[in-house]
């Protein structure tokens, strides 16, 4: 601020050289002296607001990455995956830069302006108000602009939009595409799509075009007031050379300032926009929540009662009054058609979805009063989609207890039959899972996802379907290991596989959502309804693939 | 830190660079004239950007200092002049690299979009359709953001420079000499910061990385995150890679508040500099006051492009890495050249075959693997004759499916050939084959558009048929309920329509093409019994009059062909009709007790 001002008093004693006046060499080191201390508050600034900004941007990302973990299944299949990541990079990046470069720049614009106007109406009011005269009509102008602009770019956006998802359809649709030759009439559709964004963008780049000149014309138009209204004074005698010189300067400061209003009144509204998006998440109230008045149970012994349970994915009806009592170890199989709720009712055991009140006990108690840790606890869960972390197969199967022994981990891979395969890991394990590792057989996936819920010594253990990618012989040795760990433990099974089911104290036969057929293996085949006719039909498939 | 290396990558990483823009220039060659003008701009911008100092310098040189009032308006309107000047050339230039830019990005979506429908179905098993619409969407639009953040306006920058140094130093060349004397300092200063802001900005890349990485895995797994107590545990790893996130930012945060202050520090001292011995020359009569403040507007205009020289930095470099992803995907295999070509075995030429209708099919010994030595199909022979209705039959897996694939070229077998009328089906142009093939496969896909597209899928000639067709298969029955009838929109994979809709909607399409062999995978999802009957009705009448192969669940489409043929592990196990096969008690006889349990 202060170097304008120090080149008019320069400028000012050269052309009026007085014998007592300071040598160009005390007017240039103060000009310097103003530059390094400018530079310092200028870093000083940047950097604590930059970095303000930035940890503002931390403890938001926390908070969105806290809430989202208390999410639902419900709520988590509404939202999709790719969406939610996107809010946590580019909206937090919207917000992160309204509060850092935003700020900054408003506070250095205000100054900037303020100071400026103040030192140019010290030498000459009038000649202020005529200099400053294009700057709030470009900054007028550039608001307009780039209002136009933020309308044609949501217009641009939505036509890229067009764009990704012919592509994605196409990627999709590669064998049907093929099979017609459709290709050149998917060209031309794409052509068709990409040259309407291309208008759009080349109308963009118009406005943008339009900007520049803008900004630099009222800059320049001030100077031609300044050089024409100021040189004349000059002439008069009404300004001394320095002002004028000062003058020039003051304005140059104001021309970025200007431009820069024009872009964060943008920002603010993208960051607005990106903050509403933040909120949705960050305001989202899951449907399973920990009980407002919790029963602690001393320890869970595994008796599980569903009382007339139903359950709907929004409209959708999945399970229509399950009456079911599993007492504390009990070894209950559970078959059916695709889609007639069988995983839906393990995922609301484990309270994974929300269960109305009255409908689902737990050794006799309400399952929402239950601490969701107490209940969790208790339970091993071996999801259809053996899902693994890309962390070591040692940190998945001590998943569930962090402070599990080598022989725990041990123990339980031997159970799930994962043992022999580790040995064979050079790295055994300590073999890392997923992209940056070795990437394991489904059936290896499925028997660490058992491994990884036999770790927690749980009293109730829910295993959906958990052997559909172990052939038959592996199956066999983990259910003869299973068995044995089984003790008094609860265990509710999922399966097609009569192989898994034949052992099972009761069997129960879903299908469209209500109970068809229940019993002990011989009762059902005696029955010969459902079951007996799904019994025959793997019996049959057994004898082809024997052939 | 392994600075050799550091430096070895950074050297390959040029090398590369420079190979990637050359072959980047071959897209801008069809704008080359445009290109060519907007270099030409270059000069008279900078010109008029250069003359407004010396304008000033005139007049307060010759008016303002002298006090000669005659003369000043006509150098306040030859200010005019440039400013207006300037405005013009500058929107004409960045009109202009947005044009190139925008055009170049079209063509190369074009391209990429060509090249993507010429690639091997095979391709597509490998690759997540997400990465796809990456290369042709946002790296596409990196390459726009070069043009936008004017990396060519580069070029003016170092024309401004040039010319800004030219003028001062036939100014004063003293002068100058002093004030660049900070030049040096200048150049190091950027120098160093840049490469000490490029390995803080890969780190903080890196981490970005795995940041989003354990992000997208938590939420995957979100129910085992649950189920396993494990959210305190999650959230505090989050907050470790979300920290070191944030403070590997804190670095580049500080070296670029740096620079800026640096930059612009720099440039006050140079006016110091120019005041320093300026001041002294004035006050010997050497120097007018005019150049003096001509020298001071000069070096403020050589500072500015500087201060944002590692912002367009930045900027090509993501440009770089997008130029090698998209040039990566063109550079893949078309499905047209791509797999080994065999000699062909029967003699008859391509364009007899091309003319001639479909006498026979041939499955010669074929062999095929997804991937590696799973072998699917184990020495597959089969031979089938004009209109024969021929139904696959056997356990799923059992490679009946693949059959189908390799007929319309999706696969290639890995051994044997497959023959019609006796040529090798590689030997023929691929829309040649594929045209006189309908295939309707087991999910049928629809896209989204008007009703009518989804049958005739912009074809001419399918398109006349396209009433004919929703007639023929029964479609037409539902087609006259909807409110729009054929125009009616069909949302994102057909998500309006039932199952059984769907599927007539599919035999509709492959009725409208008139193939002369229908290859047809019927469903095995269950669906209500209404539509089972629509679907039922709809297969017979497609199939009336064809040569066809279907893969068969249904009873009555096998008890109709002419043939069975009982696919097992991969080879050809029974062939017969239904009621020899019944009588052999093989295979086929269990298969239906099994699958066709009534």
């Amino acid at each position: 601020m202060f170097v304008p001002w120090l080149l008019k008093l320069a400028v000012d004693a050269f052309q009026h050289p007085r014998p007592d006046g300071h040598p160009p060499s005390f007017y240039a080191l103060l000009i310097m002296g103003a530059a390094a201390g400018q530079g310092i508050v200028r870093i000083l600034s940047r950097t604590v607001l930059l970095n303000t900004s930035r940890e503002i941007e931390y403890l938001i990302r926390n908070d969105l990455f806290a809430r989202v973990v208390t999410l639902d299944q419900l709520s988590l299949a509404r939202e999709r995956t790719g969406d939610i990541i996107s809010r946590f990079s580019n909206d937090l990046t919207n917000v992160r830069m309204l509060m850092g470069f935003g700020i900054l720049s408003t506070i250095n614009t205000v100054i900037i302006y303020l100071a400026a106007v103040f030192l140019m109406c010290r030498i000459s009011p009038l000649l202020t108000l005529y200099a400053v005269l294009p700057f709030p009509i470009m900054i007028l102008i550039v608001k307009r602009i780039s209002a136009a602009m933020f309308h044609r770019s949501r217009r641009a956006q939505e036509e890229l939009a067009r764009i990704s998802s012919q592509v994605e359809e196409n990627a999709s649709a590669a064998a049907v595409i093929r099979a017609y030759c459709r290709e050149e009439a998917q060209s031309r559709r794409f052509r068709e799509a990409g040259e309407h964004y291309l208008k759009s963008n080349l109308a963009i780049a118009r406005l943008r075009g339009l900007m520049m000149p803008v900004m630099a014309g009222s800059g320049g138009a001030g100077a031609l007031i300044v050089l024409f209204i100021g040189g004349s004074r000059v002439i008069a005698g009404t300004l001394t050379l320095g002002d004028f010189v000062a003058f020039n300067g003051y304005l140059a400061m104001l021309v970025w300032p200007s431009i820069i209003m024009g872009w964060i009144l943008n920002l603010m509204q993208r960051g607005a926009a990106s903050m509403s998006r933040l909120n949705h998440i960050l305001e989202a109230r899951p449907a399973v929540t920990e009980p407002a008045d919790p029963i602690r149970p001393e320890a869970i012994r595994g008796e599980i009662e569903f009382r007339n349970l139903s359950f709907a994915y929004d409209s959708l009806p999945v399970l229509d009054g399950i009456s079911l009592t599993v007492s504390p170890g009990m070894k209950v199989g559970i078959t059916g058609p695709v889609g007639s709720g069988k995983s839906t009712l393990m995922k609301l055991a484990g309270r994974l979805l929300p269960v109305r009140d009255g409908q689902l006990f737990i050794d006799g108690t309400e399952i929402n009063r239950i601490p969701l840790a107490d209940l969790r606890n208790a339970i091993g869960f071996v999801p259809q989609e053996s899902f693994l972390f890309s962390r070591s197969l040692r940190d998945n199967i001590a998943y569930g207890r962090e402070d599990a022994s080598e022989e725990t981990v041990a123990t339980a891979a031997r159970l799930a039959r994962l043992d022999g395969d580790i040995e064979r890991f050079p790295d055994g394990y300590d073999t890392l899972v997923g992209e940056r590792g070795v990437t394991l057989s489904g059936g290896q996936r499925q028997r660490a996802a058992i491994a990884r819920a036999l770790a927690k010594d749980p009293s109730i253990l829910l295993l959906d379907d958990p052997l559909s990618a172990v052939d038959a012989r592996t199956e066999e040795e983990i259910l003869a290991g299973l068995a044995g760990f089984h003790g008094d433990r609860t265990v509710l099974v999922v399966s097609n596989r009569i192989s898994a089911l034949q052992g099972c104290d009761l069997i129960v036969v879903l299908d469209a959502g209500k109970i068809a057929e229940q019993g002990t293996h011989d009762e059902l085949l005696a029955r010969n309804g459902q079951y007996a006719a799904i019994c025959r039909e793997q019996q049959l498939r057994a004898e082809i693939e024997a052939l | 830190m392994h600075f050799a290396g550091l430096h070895e990558e950074e050297i390959v990483g040029k090398a590369y660079d420079r190979r990637l823009l050359a072959r980047f220039l071959g897209y801008v060659r069809p704008y080359r004239w445009q290109a060519t003008l907007s270099l030409l701009l270059l000069g008279p911008m900078a010109a008029a950007r250069l003359a407004q100092p010396w304008i000033l310098k005139l007049a307060i040189d010759n008016h303002i200092v002298t006090g000669r009032m005659a003369g000043l308006p006509l150098l306040a309107l030859y200010y005019l002049l440039m400013l207006i000047a300037e405005s013009l050339l500058t929107f004409a230039e960045v009109y202009l690299l947005q044009n190139i830019g925008q055009r170049v990005m079209f063509d190369l979506r074009l391209e990429l979009f060509d090249r993507m429908q010429r690639l091997p179905t095979r391709f597509f098993d490998r690759t997540p359709t997400g990465s796809l619409v990456t290369r042709l969407t946002s790296d596409v639009e990196v390459l726009g953001e070069m043009f936008a953040a004017g990396i060519v306006s580069v070029v003016g920058d170092m024309l401004v420079l040039a010319g800004i140094v030219g003028i001062m130093l036939w100014m004063n060349w003293q002068l100058s000499l002093v004030t660049f004397s900070v030049l040096p300092l200048l150049l190091w200063v950027t120098f160093t910061f840049r490469i000490r802001m490029r390995t803080a900005y890969r780190q903080v890349r890196a981490r970005l990385a795995g940041l989003n990485a354990f992000l997208a895995e938590c939420l995957g797994g979100m129910a085992v995150v649950q189920m396993f107590n494990r959210q305190r545990h999650e959230e505090k790893e989050f907050r470790r890679l979300n920290a070191s996130y944030r403070d590997a930012n804190l670095p580049v945060i500080t070296w670029d508040a740096s620079l800026y202050a640096l930059v612009e520090t720099l440039s006050s001292v140079a006016v110091g500099l120019i005041v320093w011995y300026g001041g002294g020359e004035i006050l010997r009569g050497a120097l007018t006051f005019g150049a003096l403040v001509a020298f001071i507007q000069y070096i403020e205009k050589f500072f500015s492009p500087i201060r944002d020289l590692s912002a367009k930095y930045s900027v090509m470099q993501g440009a770089m890495a997008a130029l090698e992803r998209i040039f990566t995907l063109l550079d893949q295999e078309r499905e047209d050249t791509a797999g080994t070509r065999v000699e062909p075995v029967g003699r008859t030429t391509t364009s007899a075959v091309a003319a001639g209708p479909v006498q026979s099919i041939e499955f010669r010994d074929v062999w095929f693997a997804y991937s590696g030595d799973d072998y699917v199909l184990k020495g597959f022979n089969l031979t089938i004759r004009r209109g024969e209705k021929i139904a696959l039959v056997g356990e799923t897996g059992g490679g009946k499916t693949t059959v189908t694939r390799l007929l319309s070229r999706l696969y290639d077998p890995g051994r044997g050939s497959i023959l019609l009328n006796g040529t090798d089906i590689r030997e023929m142009p691929l829309p040649d084959l594929r045209r006189r093939i309908g295939v309707v496969l087991q999910d049928p896909y629809l896209f989204t558009g008007s009703l009518a597209y989804n049958i005739a899928l912009d074809d001419e000639e399918a398109r006349r048929r396209t009433e004919r067709a929703a007639v023929t298969v029964g479609a037409d029955r539902f087609i006259e309920r909807l409110p729009g009838r054929f125009d009616e929109e069909i949302r994102e994979r057909g998500s309006n329509l039932s199952v059984g809709e769907r599927q007539l909607v599919s035999f509709a399409r492959a009725v409208a093409f008139d193939p002369e062999i229908l290859v047809l995978d019927e469903a095995t999802a269950s669906v209500d019994s209404a539509s089972e009957r629509l679907i039922q009705e709809g297969i017979n009448r497609l199939m009336a009059g064809r040569t066809s192969l279907v893969v068969a669940h249904r009873l009555s489409t096998v008890r109709d062909a002419d043939r069975i043929v009982v696919v097992h592990r991969g080879e050809k196990a029974e062939e017969g009709t239904h009621d020899e096969l019944m009588i052999r008690k093989g295979l086929y006889y269990r298969l239906h007790q099994l699958q066709f349990r009534d």
